[in-house]
C-alpha cells in the first residue's frame, strides 16, 4: 500500500483500479448501444440503457469480492448480454429492410 | 469501499475443480480486462453496424449497400463477444497450470474482416457513383 506502483508490489491496488476502470467503460458502451438503439427502436433502446448500470454494478462486485480471483460467471453473464444485444440489433436491422426499401423506391422514381 | 482491502490471505483450492494453483491476481486482473476489451469491442463492431445502416443516406441506385456493409459488421460483433469469453476462459486455465497462454485468432479474424468490409465499402460506392 505504500508503493502501489511497484511493479513488485503483491497488493495489486493498481491492477485492481485499472479493472475496475475497465468495467465503467464497457457500461458506458453499453450506454452509448443503447442511446444509438434508441433512435430506431425505444424499447430495445431502453433495455439496452437500463443493463449499463447493471454491467457497472457487476464491476462493483467484483471489486469488493476477494481480490485476483477469476470470475467465470460473472462474465459468463457479461457474454450473453453482449451477444443477445447484438442479435437483437441484427434482427433490427434486418427487419426494418423491409420498410427502408418502401421508403426508397419513390427516392429512385425522382432521378 | 472506505479502505476495505478485502481478505489478502490466499486462498489455495478455490478454483471449481480446476487443476493448477490460482494465479497472481495482477494477471487474473488482466486477463479480466482483456475480456473486458474484447467485449467493448464487439458493441463498438454493432454500434458501428447499427449506425450504417439506420442513419447513412442509402447510396443511389445501391439500395442492399448500407445491409451489405452493416450487418457483417454487427454478425462480427455477435461473434466476437463469445470468442472473447472463451479467449479468457483459455487463458485463466493456461495462467492456473503455469503453461503459456494460447495464441489468439481474434486478431486475425478481425483483420480480415474488417478488410473486407473496407473493400465492400469501396466496391459499393465505386457502383453508386457509375449509376
Amino acid at each position: 500500500m505504500i508503493h502501489p506502483d511497484d511493479p513488485d508490489d503483491l497488493d495489486p491496488v493498481m491492477a485492481r483500479e485499472r479493472t475496475r476502470l475497465a468495467w465503467i467503460r464497457t457500461a458506458l458502451a453499453f450506454a452509448a448501444l443503447g442511446g444509438a438503439v434508441l433512435k430506431t427502436n425505444v424499447a430495445a433502446g431502453l433495455t439496452v440503457l437500463a443493463m449499463a448500470p447493471l454491467i457497472w454494478l457487476t464491476g462493483r462486485l467484483s471489486r469488493n469480492s476477494a481480490a485476483g480471483k477469476s470470475r467465470p460467471g460473472q462474465l459468463a453473464l457479461i457474454t450473453l448480454a453482449v451477444t443477445a444485444v447484438a442479435l437483437v440489433v441484427l434482427a433490427i436491422v434486418l427487419l426494418g429492410h423491409g420498410k427502408s426499401l418502401g421508403f426508397h423506391p419513390p427516392l429512385r422514381r425522382q432521378r | 469501499m472506505t479502505g476495505a482491502t478485502g481478505p489478502d490471505e490466499d486462498h489455495p483450492g478455490s478454483g471449481a475443480g480446476d487443476k493448477g494453483t490460482e494465479p497472481d491476481a495482477r494477471f487474473t486482473f488482466a486477463n479480466e480486462r482483456t475480456f473486458l476489451a474484447w467485449s467493448r469491442t464487439a458493441l463498438a463492431l454493432v454500434v458501428a453496424g447499427l449506425g450504417i445502416v439506420q442513419l447513412l443516406p442509402p447510396f443511389p441506385g445501391v439500395p442492399w449497400g448500407r445491409h451489405l456493409i452493416g450487418v457483417p459488421l454487427i454478425v462480427l460483433g455477435a461473434i466476437v463477444a463469445p470468442a472473447g469469453y472463451a479467449e479468457w476462459a483459455a487463458n485463466q486455465r493456461a495462467l492456473r497450470r503455469g503453461e503459456p497462454v494460447p495464441r489468439s485468432w481474434l486478431p486475425a479474424i478481425l483483420t480480415v474482416t474488417i478488410t473486407s468490409i473496407a473493400l465492400v465499402s469501396a466496391v459499393v460506392l465505386l457502383l453508386s457513383a457509375i449509376r
